[in-house]
Order: structure tokens, then C-alpha cells, then sequence
């Protein structure tokens, strides 16, 4: 069996690249607004302009980072129990976080969120077989904006069993992200059992804010695992080449990675990226272009170079409602993370570029992801599923619906779709169309299924925290939700 | 003569030939042609024309950057020839932007000052990372109609909200409209933090910016 895959890049290509991205940590450097990073970037060896707040990182610091990156990332559940392994050729789908919008599933509305929205989603994902990681999708409109980055998480926390993606967007966002999964596995377990992993986001071209930073390093601190992600414009914050933008956003990783092990060595670092096309037709960021496709491809073929973990946005749709084009740009992401083992596949129910969240779309990227790890599965040969002996058994004409070999091994072949439609044709036409099953589906899930409760005294530890954490900012009744 | 250089410079201008249209407004200088009507029948109309033509999807941001980088060549060629024939360009409005402090992101603000050139305004780009108080001198030393503020991050977006109290402290606010955009930026948070306006894309804030001077296209 060969195991489905793409190669966009060749082995000299991938050293050639590399070689590029070195070059330019070498020579042009990486911007970065924090101090305490420069000045460990400077004890290292980095050549560091203090003025300029340029560190330039020679090879030799890249290579040691690397040695010191595990080659696989962790990510718990809620329950310090179960976990999937971020490594390897497997590939694991995850909800696109920080959506500002969201696309109310009854009335195809676009507005600003609520938390009982994100409490929703939280919930769809949690039922959700092909869907195994879920984020803080949404940024809730109810709660003041100094605080909602940690307030998504406790949000999620409390609905959804799952691992989940996060990110802070406060100075202190890490260390209070820290004291919320320390409530739930334990203070002592926040490094060992975590069950978020933070996205840290450099801002392209070649520069680092401090904020970010003071996420990164907080991150590796605690060990707390973190997907770093480049995102290049094609032509806009990056070069319009393919090639160009896998140059750059490998560098952009390659420094991150180097503060990161170089604050804590064997941090959990996954090499993430979120590359869009700059459609210049338009001045947007494009996420379900086909060329973002072939970047991330190519990124994932320099994760496995460097022997690192990978999350690449491949999920993501440009739609601006749950239409045909918001199914047919993470259907080629889909194949294209399995094929080229990415990781994590990022973005599932998200459009309007980065800025929506829509169940609709997120039951049916449920359905295309199945599909595509099914695909990514190949095909099993031996003797048994090479099926000689029952083909001339059944002989011809001979139906094989009768045989115990049909039993056995229809179920184990097939991926079977929740939504696609494979029923008979409707005689009175009235077959459901995609989007009306994908709504009665999420009606379905968030009428009946139900989340597995967190222990009651650590759901009150995690309370405790959350309203802790509320009141430096005065707030002090739990909001409803 | 004077017909075949405005060509010559609207060519260079949609070009993007910055050093050519440096020469070209040298000549004009030279040849004692009104460097106003240069620049209305040279350069302006080049970037009128390419705005159209982008807008038509026949050309394309790059273009657009690089022709209002060599209309802005142009203008500090024929500067002082125009300052000293008494003459004004006159601009549809002045409008100042920049990214608010903390956030590094360029690339919003400058598509928003590139497509409000090519739509005949005057605009003063402070760049990114611009301190509270330099937006409030700005509005003290420019006079704009409008500050456009960008914020790219949602953790940088509370900056707007601080920024627009500084210019209220400084006693400001009624002298100018305030403005703000960028991708975690909602109609909602404009709203929220006492904007005058807000719009969803560059591509948009132009409309914004009419709308908010009065200007019917």
C-alpha cells in the first residue's frame, strides 16, 4: 500500500529553500518590539540593533532550536485522559478561531456574536467525529474587549470536551490562559496535560509585536504548546511568488522557533501558517485559493525537513455565505492537508476569509474531512481485500450483497457521509438540498447531544478563575450566557 | 509641445516610472509651463484614469501603488515652482492615516491613502505604530477633514479607543472626523469608541470618506 501523498517541492528545493530563509535571518534579521527577547536573542549570539529592535540569528542558532524541538506535540482533552499526537503524516481537523462575525445557522444572518454563540459551536464540534480539535472560533460582542480573549476559553472549556486552539491578545493573556487549564488538570499538569495550544502570529513581513512575543514566551515558559503562524500575502506583506512566500514565512517560523527553544528547551513548538493570496483586485487576503493550497503543502514539506509538527489554515473559504464556494475551497484544503500530511487542518467552519463562523459550513466540512482522511487512508491489498476468492464464488452474475465478505468489509472501506446526498432520487422532487440537511443537523446536535459535564468541584475551581480573572477588570458577577 | 509632455507624463505616471516623471516635471519647470496644470493635466488625470481602470478590474494595486508613488514624485518636483505661482492643487479634502501604537501592520492604512490619492485627496501617511500623540499633533499641525486609524489585531484594536480620547482631550475632536478600519474592526466597536465612521475594506473607506465630506461623485 502506498500511502496517498503530494510533493510539491523536491529534496534539493526543500535544502534550497532553507538555505534562503537562513540567509535572510542572517543578513536582514527579524523585528522584534520586545526587549527581554532581544537581549536573549543577543546572549545567544544573534546580532542585535537595539535601536532598530533588529536581531540578525545566524544558522548555527536555527540548527540547536531545531535539535532542541520535539518532533511531536501533545494536545489533551478536557479530561487530562485522552490526546492526539501532533505528528508524523497524521492529520486532525480543527476549528478556525477569532471569528469577529458569525452567521446565525436559523436565519442566515451575518452579525456579531454572542458567547451562547461560541457555547454552540463549542457544542457542534464536540459531536463532530472528523472534527477533533476546537478553537475559541468566536470573539464575543457581550464582553468588553479587554478581557474576551481569556473569556473565549472559559467559554469553550465548560462546552466542549475537546483539545482546544486559542490565543491571547493581552500581555497578561498567557499567564491567566495558564491559571483556567491549570483549574481544570491541575496547577501542576499545565505543561504536562494541556489542552489548549496558543496561536502566536508574527506580523508579516519579518516582524514580531510585542504582544506576541510576550505570548511566545509565556507559552514556552509554562510549555504550553503553540502552532507559530506566518501569514504572507502573496505581493502584499509577502513576495508574489510561491516559492517567495515559502522563503518567508520559514523564516518568520525559524525565528520563533529559535526564542522558543532557546527560553525552554523541548518547548512544544508546531510549525503553523496561515499564507493568502493578496487578490489585488481587491486589496483582500484570500485563504481558499488554490495557491494557498501550494504553499502549505510546501510548508508542511519543510516541517518534515526540520522533523517538527504542522498546522496549516487549509479550511478556510472566502465565501460570504454557507454557499457552493464555501464547501469547494476547504474540499481541495482537506485533500491537499491529508496528502501532504499536514497535522492539523485549520479553519473548519470558517469563511469571509477569517472573519466568519458558520455551523452550516462546519457540519459540512465535518463530512469533507471525513472524506479526505478516508482518501488519505488508501487502498488496503492482500489477499483478503483482493477479494479472488469471493469474486468467483459469486461468479458471473453472481450478486455479492449475499456475501459474509460484503459484511465484513463494505463498512471498513467506505466513509459514510452524514450529509452528501447518496439517497434515491426524490419521485416527487424533493430532495433535500446540502445546506437544509447541514441545518436540520446542527438543530439536531444542539437539541440532543450533550457534552460530558466536567467534574462539579472542578467546574467550580474553573468558575473561581474565570471570575478571578473578571474582576481586575471589574467585573464582578459571572456574566450569562 | 505642452499637450505631447502632459502625455508623456501620464504615461510615465501610469507606468509607475517615478524617475521619469521626476524628469519630465524638471522640463516643465524649465519650459515655464504652469506646474499646476501639469499636475491637474499630468499626473492627477493619470491617477483618475487608473483608478477607473482599476475599479474596472483592468489594472491592479500594484499598479495603483507604484502611480501614486510617482504622482507624489511629480508634486515634490513641481512643489516649490507651485508654491511660488501662488496656485493650489486642489484636493477633493486632506485626510491623515496611520496604524494606532503596538500594531505594525502597514498594509491596511497603505491601500486606504493609496485609493484615496487615486481619488483625488490629499493624504499625510504617519506610517505604522503612530503614538497617540502624534495623531493628536498631526490634527493640530495638518488641519485634516479626516484621521483614518488602523488596527490589524485584535489585540491592538483597544488603541483606537485610546487614541480617539486623546484627541478629545486635546480638545480636537469637533475640528476633525474620526475614522477607523482594520480586520478585527467591527461598525459596532466605530460605534462603541465614538468613531465618525467606519468601513469593512480599503476598497470601501474611499466611499466612507465622501459620504462623510459631503462629496457626490
Amino acid at each position: 500500500m502506498v500511502r496517498p501523498r503530494i510533493e510539491v517541492l523536491d529534496k534539493e528545493e526543500v535544502l534550497e529553500i532553507h538555505r534562503r530563509s537562513t540567509s535572510i535571518l542572517n543578513r536582514v534579521g527579524i523585528k522584534i518590539d520586545h526587549t527581554e527577547a532581544l537581549k536573549m536573542l543577543k546572549n545567544i549570539g544573534a546580532e542585535v540593533d537595539f535601536d532598530k529592535k533588529v536581531a540578525k540569528i545566524p544558522e548555527y542558532l536555527v540548527k540547536e532550536a531545531l535539535k532542541r524541538a520535539p518532533s511531536s506535540v501533545r494536545l489533551y482533552h478536557r479530561d487530562g485522559k485522552q490526546y492526539i499526537d501532533l505528528c508524523g503524516w497524521n492529520t486532525y481537523f480543527d476549528v478556525g478561531s477569532a471569528a469577529i462575525y458569525y452567521l446565525d445557522w436559523k436565519t442566515d444572518e451575518i452579525r456579531r456574536p454572542l458567547s451562547r454563540d461560541l457555547a454552540d459551536v463549542a457544542k457542534v464540534a464536540d459531536a463532530l467525529p472528523n472534527t477533533h480539535i476546537m478553537s475559541t472560533a468566536l470573539v464575543p460582542a457581550d464582553i468588553p474587549e479587554t478581557v474576551v480573549d481569556r473569556w473565549r476559553m472559559y467559554v469553550v472549556a465548560k462546552s466542549c470536551s475537546k483539545p482546544i486552539d486559542t490565543g491571547a491578545f493581552t500581555m497578561e493573556g498567557v499567564p491567566d490562559a495558564a491559571k483556567l487549564i491549570g483549574a481544570v488538570v491541575g496547577e501542576e499538569n499545565v505543561g504536562k496535560k494541556p489542552f489548549m495550544i496558543f496561536a502566536i502570529c508574527p506580523s508579516d513581513p519579518l516582524q514580531w509585536s510585542d504582544i506576541t512575543m510576550q505570548n511566545l514566551l509565556d507559552c514556552a515558559k509554562y510549555r504550553i504548546p503553540v502552532h507559530i503562524i506566518p501569514m504572507p500575502q502573496t505581493g502584499g506583506t509577502g513576495p508574489a511568488t510561491i516559492a517567495g512566500s515559502v522563503v518567508q514565512a520559514n523564516a518568520e517560523f525559524l525565528a520563533g522557533m529559535v526564542v522558543a527553544q532557546f527560553t525552554n528547551p523541548g518547548a512544544p513548538v508546531v510549525y503553523g501558517g496561515s499564507p493568502c493570496v493578496f487578490d489585488q483586485r481587491f486589496g483582500t487576503n484570500c485563504l481558499g485559493s488554490i495557491e494557498v493550497g501550494l504553499i502549505t503543502a510546501a510548508l508542511s514539506q519543510l516541517a518534515k525537513f526540520y522533523g517538527v509538527p504542522c498546522a496549516y489554515y487549509t479550511m478556510v473559504s472566502d465565501a460570504k455565505a454557507a454557499d457552493p464556494q464555501a464547501s469547494l475551497e476547504p474540499a481541495f484544503g482537506a485533500m491537499i492537508a491529508v496528502l501532504s500530511g499536514i497535522n492539523m487542518a485549520v479553519g473548519s467552519g470558517m469563511l469571509l476569509q477569517e472573519n466568519g463562523i458558520s455551523l452550516v459550513k462546519l457540519v459540512i466540512d465535518d463530512d469533507i474531512a471525513g472524506s479526505a482522511l478516508r482518501f488519505a487512508r488508501g487502498i488496503q491489498v492482500d489477499a483478503e481485500t483482493l477479494a479472488e476468492k469471493v469474486i468467483e464464488e459469486a461468479g458471473p452474475g453472481g450478486l455479492f450483497l449475499k456475501y459474509k465478505h460484503t459484511r465484513d468489509w463494505w463498512k471498513k472501506e467506505h466513509f459514510i457521509p452524514k450529509l452528501l446526498d447518496k439517497r434515491p432520487v426524490d419521485p416527487q422532487g424533493k430532495s433535500k438540498t446540502l445546506n437544509t440537511a447541514a441545518k436540520e443537523y446542527v438543530e439536531k446536535i444542539l437539541k440532543e447531544h450533550s457534552v460530558e459535564p466536567l467534574p462539579p468541584d472542578i467546574e467550580k475551581d474553573l468558575d473561581r478563575a474565570m471570575l478571578d480573572i473578571l474582576k481586575k477588570y471589574k467585573i464582578e458577577e459571572m456574566p450569562r450566557w | 509641445m505642452k499637450e505631447e509632455l502632459f502625455n508623456r507624463l501620464k504615461e510615465a505616471v501610469t507606468n509607475g516610472d517615478s524617475e521619469e516623471v521626476s524628469k519630465l516635471c524638471e522640463r516643465v519647470i524649465e519650459t515655464g509651463i504652469d506646474p499646476l496644470e501639469a499636475i491637474e493635466k499630468g499626473l492627477v488625470a493619470a491617477i483618475l484614469e487608473l483608478g477607473d481602470k482599476w475599479e474596472r478590474g483592468e489594472a491592479f494595486l500594484a499598479d495603483l501603488v507604484a502611480a501614486a508613488d510617482a504622482m507624489k514624485a511629480g508634486i515634490s518636483v513641481l512643489k516649490n515652482e507651485l508654491a511660488k505661482s501662488g496656485k493650489n492643487i486642489e484636493y477633493r479634502g486632506k485626510v491623515v492615516i496611520g496604524t494606532v501604537e503596538g500594531d505594525i501592520h502597514d498594509i491596511g492604512k497603505t491601500l486606504v491613502g493609496t485609493l484615496l490619492e487615486t481619488a483625488g485627496f490629499e493624504v499625510i501617511d504617519l506610517g505604522a505604530d503612530v503614538p497617540r500623540q502624534k495623531f493628536v499633533e498631526a490634527v493640530r499641525q495638518y488641519n485634516p477633514d479626516i484621521v483614518g486609524m488602523s488596527a490589524l489585531m485584535t489585540t491592538t484594536m483597544l488603541e483606537q479607543k485610546e487614541t480617539i480620547e486623546a484627541i478629545k482631550q486635546a480638545g480636537l475632536r469637533d475640528k476633525v472626523k474620526i475614522i477607523v478600519g482594520g480586520a478585527p474592526t467591527t461598525d459596532d466597536w466605530a460605534k462603541k469608541i465614538g468613531a465618525d465612521g467606519w468601513a469593512p475594506s480599503a476598497m470601501s473607506a474611499v466611499g466612507l470618506v465622501d459620504r462623510l465630506l459631503g462629496i457626490k461623485r
